[in-house]
C-alpha cells in the first residue's frame, strides 16, 4: 500500500498524468511475456513514469524512505518475469525516457537514455554507417535499458557478442535515489571494480539504469544468407563447428529441429522434405561482395562434407527475407501447435549442443510430451519448447519434471539456466543448482551492499 | 438459447485472446499507443484485458468498456503479430457481447444504425440532413449545427470509420470478361457526401461496361462495428438478394467492398443462408481491383505530383495495395508517403469520444503527405476522404484530398 500522501509526493515529481493508480491501468503494468500466469494479476500499487534522471532518483529517495518496493519496466517485452511487480509497489516505467544523448562518431560511441528502443538505436547508428549488433528477437520493440539489464543476446551473438560486450558506461540510480556513474568512453579502464558489468544483466535488483554508454562498430557492407538442410541433426552441428573452426564466422548460425521445421512449413503452407532433421540458417556478412561469394563457397563445401541435402545461397534480398521469414515465424508457428508452451532459454558449451538436443529428446520420450528444439547453434543456446495442454489430469506435473530434467541436463554438460532471458521468477528454483550455496551467498552479499532494504525487484533472480 | 448465444460469443472472444502470448510487437504500431502510450491504449493492452475480463479477473467497469471502445480495429497489430491474434475480431465481438448483456447498443450508435437502415432516410440525409435533426443525431455530432458541408462531414465521421473487417479478406477470384452483369453498390458515405466521385466512378466504369444501379440498402459496417449484429444481419439478406443476378458487384468505398466481402463468414451456420451469401461475397469486388483486372488505364494524366493514403479497410482488410497504386501511378506523378497504410485517425464513435486522439493520429499523417512533396492526396473510402479533406484544410492548401475515382 502506498498512502496518498506519498503518491501525491510522487505526482508532484512526475508530473499526475505520469502516474497511473486506477485498476485498470495497474493491471496493464502486470504482466510481461513470460508464462508467470496473467491471473492473479500482480497489479503494482502505483504505476510512475518519469521523464529524466532526476526524476528517477527523486522517487527512488521516497520509495527507499518509505519501504515501497520498486520495479523497473521497459516494454515488459521479457520472458522471465523481470519486470512483474511481484511485491506490488511501484512499477517504474522508463519508457518515457527515450532520447539518444549523443552520437560520438569518432570514438564510435553512443550514449542513450534507457527507454530508446532497441531498433530505433540501430537505425539512429545505421544511418552514420555505424553497427550496434545485438538484436535481441524482440528489438523491434523492447528498449535498451530492458536489453541492458538482462544482458540481451541475439542471433547475432555467434560473431558479435551479446549486449554487454558494447556496454561500455551506465548512468545508475541507486535504491536511496544516488546517482552513480560507471565505466565511460575509455576503452581501457581497470579503476575500481568493473561496475559496468555487475549492473548490466542485474534485472533491477541493484539500480535502475537510467543512461548507457554504448560501443559501435563499422557496419558491414554486404550481407548475404544460406540455408542448409540436413539428414542428419549432428551433421548439421558439425557442419558449424568446422566452419568456426576454419575462421569462417557467420554473422548468425540458426538452427532448428524437425519438429519447429515442420511447424512452420504448416504455418506457412510450404512443403519441406520429411526426411529432413535439422535445418540451418546463416547469415554472412562482409566488407565486398568478393569477400562474401568466398564464405558462401566455404560454408558449402563444408556443408557437403557433412551431407548436406539441400543447399540454397539467396540470390536477391527478397530470397534472403524469405529464408529468414522460416526462422521468425519458427517461434509463433511452434506456440500454435499446442495449447500451452514453456519456452527455455538453456545455454550450453558449443560443442555439446547435439548431445544436449539428444537429452532433451529422451526427455521428450520419457515424459510424452513434444519438445521442439530450435536456437543459435553458433553459441550453443538453445530454446527447447515444451507443448503441452495443461487442462489434460496429469500433464503438468509431467512438465514440470521434463522442464527440472532440461535445466539439470544442461548444467551437467556444462550449460547454465539462460543464456539470453535471464531468471527472473521463472527460473528461480533452480539457480542454487548453477551456481551453488556459495554461488548465491555471493550474490545476495553484493545485492545487500546496493539495497539493503531490499526494495528492488524483490522476489527475482533467487 | 439466449444465455448459448452469449456464451458461443464470450468463448469466441476467449480463444483470440488466448493466443496473445504478450511479447510487444504490437506496440510500436498501434496507432493508439502512439499517441496514448499507455498498456491499456495498446493491442497487448486490450487483449489481456479481455483476457482478464473473460476469467474474472477484471469486472465490467466502465473504464474497461471504454478500454474496448478505444480501438480503431485497423487491424495493424494483427499484421505486424507473430501470431497474427485477430485484436479486432476480438474487440467486436466483446462489444456486442456488452451490448447484448447491456440490452442492446448505446443510445447514439442505435441511432445512426437506425437511421442507415433506411434507405429513404440515407437519401435524405444526402439531401439537407434534416433528418440528423429528426433523430437528434445533432446533439451528438460537434458543432451540430454548423454549415451544412461541414456538418456532413462530422455526421459520416461519426459512426464506421476503420472497423470491423475480420480476417483478410481473399482477393476476388471473379473473371471480368465483357459478358459479366456487372452492378455498383453505392455506399452510404459516397452517397451522401461525395456524390460528384460516385459519378465519376460510374463514368469510369461506363467506359468497360454497362453497370446496373441498385438501389442498395447500407452494408452494414456501422452496425456490426457497434454491437447491432441483427440488423447488420437483416441488411444483409436483403442486399443479397437485391444483388442476386448481378456477377460482379463494384463498389468505390473500401469499407463496403470489405465488408461485403466478409458477408459470409456471418452466415456460415446458417443453413437457409450460406450459400447465398457465399455467392454474394465472391462476387464483391473493390472499383480498382475490378480496374486492374479489366485493364483499365486512366483517361488523362496530370502533371500534379500524387499520394496515396491506403484505407485500412482496402490494404490490411482485402490485401489491395498494388492496384490501386499502379492506376495512380498511370495518372500522373506518383510518390509513395511515409505511413502510407497507417490509419488516419478517421474512426467514427472514435472522433467523438476521443477528439483529441483522432487530431493528433491525423496530423502524424498530414506532415506525412506534407513531407512527400504531393499536391494531391487520394483515397478510396468516404471516411478517410473526410479526414484527408481536414488534413487538407489544416495545411493551408499545400494539398487537396481526391477520392481515386476523380483523377484516374
Amino acid at each position: 500500500m502506498i498512502t496518498n500522501e506519498i503518491k501525491e509526493k510522487i505526482r508532484a515529481i512526475v508530473g499526475p498524468e505520469n502516474t497511473l493508480d486506477s485498476n485498470l491501468d495497474r493491471f496493464g503494468y502486470s504482466y510481461d511475456s513470460s508464462f508467470i500466469a496473467l491471473l492473479p494479476a500482480n497489479k503494482p500499487d502505483l504505476v510512475v513514469r518519469p521523464l529524466t534522471t532526476a526524476e528517477v532518483s527523486a522517487v527512488m529517495k521516497i520509495a527507499n524512505e518509505n519501504n515501497i518496493p520498486v520495479t523497473a519496466r521497459g516494454a515488459a517485452s521479457g520472458r522471465t518475469g523481470g519486470s512483474i511487480p511481484l511485491s506490488g509497489g511501484i512499477s517504474l516505467s522508463l519508457d518515457r525516457m527515450t532520447n539518444i544523448i549523443e552520437l560520438d562518431e569518432q570514438n564510435m560511441m553512443v550514449t542513450v537514455e534507457a527507454g530508446v528502443r532497441t531498433i530505433d538505436l540501430y537505425n539512429f547508428c545505421a544511418e552514420k554507417g555505424l553497427f550496434y549488433p545485438p538484436d535481441p528477437a524482440s528489438w523491434k520493440f523492447s528498449t535498451i535499458g530492458g536489453n541492458v539489464a538482462e544482458n540481451a543476446g541475439g542471433m547475432r551473438a555467434v560473431k558479435y557478442g551479446v549486449t554487454a560486450n558494447y556496454v561500455m558506461g551506465l548512468e545508475v540510480v541507486l535504491a536511496d535515489g544516488t546517482i552513480l556513474q560507471t565505466g565511460g568512453k575509455a576503452i581501457k579502464n581497470v579503476t575500481g571494480y568493473n561496475l559496468t558489468s555487475l549492473f548490466t544483466g542485474s534485472e533491477g535488483t541493484l539500480g535502475i539504469i537510467t543512461k548507457i554508454i554504448l560501443r559501435l562498430i563499422p557496419m558491414p557492407k554486404v550481407r548475404n544468407t544460406l540455408q542448409l538442410m540436413f539428414p542428419s541433426l549432428d551433421d548439421a552441428c558439425a557442419t558449424i563447428h568446422k566452419m568456426l573452426q576454419a575462421g569462417i564466422v557467420p554473422a548468425s548460425a540458426e538452427l532448428m529441429d524437425k519438429i519447429g521445421l515442420q511447424a512452420v512449413a504448416r504455418h506457412r503452407k510450404i512443403d519441406i522434405d520429411p526426411a529432413t532433421e535439422a535445418c540451418v540458417v546463416i547469415e554472412i556478412d562482409a566488407d565486398d561482395e568478393a569477400n562474401l561469394e568466398k564464405q558462401a563457397q566455404q560454408i558449402s563445401a563444408i556443408a557437403r562434407e557433412f551431407h548436406v541435402s539441400e543447399l540454397r545461397i539467396a540470390k536477391t534480398f527478397q530470397e534472403s527475407e524469405d529464408i529468414w521469414a522460416i526462422r521468425r515465424g519458427l517461434s509463433s508457428a511452434v506456440g500454435a501447435m499446442a495449447p500451452t508452451r514453456f519456452g527455455e532459454d538453456i545455454s550450453v558449451p558449443r560443442s555439446e549442443f547435439p548431445e544436449m538436443v539428444r537429452r532433451i529428446r529422451k526427455i521428450s520420450e520419457k515424459y510424452d510430451l513434444v519438445i521442439a528444439v530450435y536456437g543459435h547453434a553458433g553459441d550453443g543456446n538453445l530454446h527447447p519448447s515444451v507443448l503441452c495442454d495443461l487442462t489434460i489430469p496429469g500433464e503438468e506435473e509431467r512438465v514440470h519434471k521434463a522442464v527440472d530434467e532440461i535445466f539439470a541436463e544442461a548444467l551437467a554438460v556444462g550449460g547454465t539456466l539462460s543464456g539470453e532471458h535471464g531468471i527472473g521468477i521463472t527460473k528461480r528454483p533452480y539457480i542454487t543448482n548453477a551456481l551453488g550455496e556459495a554461488g548465491v551467498n555471493a550474490l545476495k552479499a553484493v545485492k545487500q551492499a546496493f539495497d539493503p532494504k531490499g526494495i528492488l525487484n524483490p522476489g527475482k533472480i533467487w | 438459447m439466449k444465455d448459448e448465444k452469449k456464451e458461443k460469443l464470450l468463448e469466441e472472444v476467449r480463444s483470440i485472446v488466448s493466443q496473445c502470448d504478450r511479447c510487444g510487437s504490437c506496440l510500436p504500431v498501434c496507432p493508439l499507443f502512439g499517441v496514448k502510450d499507455v498498456e491499456a491504449s495498446s493491442a497487448r493492452g486490450k487483449n489481456n484485458i479481455v483476457r482478464a475480463l473473460t476469467q474474472g479477473g477484471l469486472d465490467l467497469t466502465p473504464d474497461v468498456l471504454a478500454a474496448v471502445n478505444f480501438c480503431l480495429l485497423c487491424r495493424a497489430c494483427v499484421n505486424t503479430c507473430p501470431s497474427k491474434v485477430k485484436t479486432d475480431e476480438a474487440m467486436m465481438a466483446i462489444r456486442q457481447h456488452f451490448a447484448d448483456q447491456q440490452g442492446g447498443a448505446g443510445v447514439k450508435y442505435k441511432a445512426m444504425g437506425g437511421m442507415l437502415k433506411s434507405r429513404a432516410l440515407v437519401k435524405m440525409a444526402s439531401g439537407s440532413l434534416k433528418v440528423m435533426r429528426k433523430v437528434g443525431l445533432n446533439r451528438l455530432v460537434p458543432g451540430g449545427m454548423v454549415p451544412d458541408q461541414f456538418t456532413r462531414k462530422q455526421f459520416l465521421a461519426a459512426f464506421a470509420g476503420p472497423a470491423a473487417l475480420g480476417s483478410q479478406a481473399p482477393a476476388s477470384t471473379v473473371s471480368v470478361s465483357p459478358d459479366k452483369k456487372v452492378a455498383y453498390f453505392q455506399g452510404c458515405g459516397m452517397r451522401m457526401m461525395f456524390p460528384e466521385a460516385v459519378s465519376n466512378t460510374l463514368a469510369i466504369l461506363r467506359t468497360i461496361t454497362e453497370p446496373k444501379v441498385v438501389d442498395n440498402l447500407c452494408c452494414g459496417l456501422p452496425h456490426v462495428a457497434h454491437g447491432l449484429r441483427k440488423e447488420f444481419l437483416e441488411m444483409a439478406k436483403e442486399n443479397i438478394l437485391l444483388f442476386a443476378d448481378a456477377d460482379i458487384v463494384i463498389s468505390d468505398c473500401a469499407s463496403c467492398s470489405g465488408t461485403l466481402k466478409h458477408i459470409a463468414g456471418y452466415f456460415k451456420n446458417d443453413p437457409e443462408w450460406k450459400e447465398r451469401a457465399e455467392a454474394f461475397s465472391a462476387k464483391i469486388m473493390d472499383l480498382t481491383e475490378y480496374l486492374a483486372k479489366a485493364g483499365y488505364q486512366p483517361r488523362q494524366r496530370t502533371n500534379a505530383t500524387i499520394t496515396f493514403h491506403e484505407p485500412c479497410h482496402l490494404g490490411k482488410g482485402q490485401g489491395i495495395k498494388k492496384q490501386p497504386r499502379d492506376l495512380l501511378k498511370a495518372a500522373g506523378n506518383y510518390v509513395e508517403m511515409d505511413g502510407s497504410d497507417t490509419c488516419c485517425g478517421g474512426a467514427g464513435s472514435f472522433y467523438i469520444d476521443y477528439p483529441d486522439i483522432s487530431a493528433k493520429i491525423l496530423d502524424k499523417k498530414r506532415q506525412n503527405i506534407e513531407n512527400s512533396g504531393a499536391q494531391i492526396v487520394v483515397t478510396e473510402c468516404p471516411i478517410c476522404l473526410v479526414q484527408m479533406n481536414k488534413a487538407a484544410n489544416k495545411s493551408g492548401g499545400k494539398f487537396r484530398a481526391m477520392h481515386i475515382s476523380q483523377i484516374i
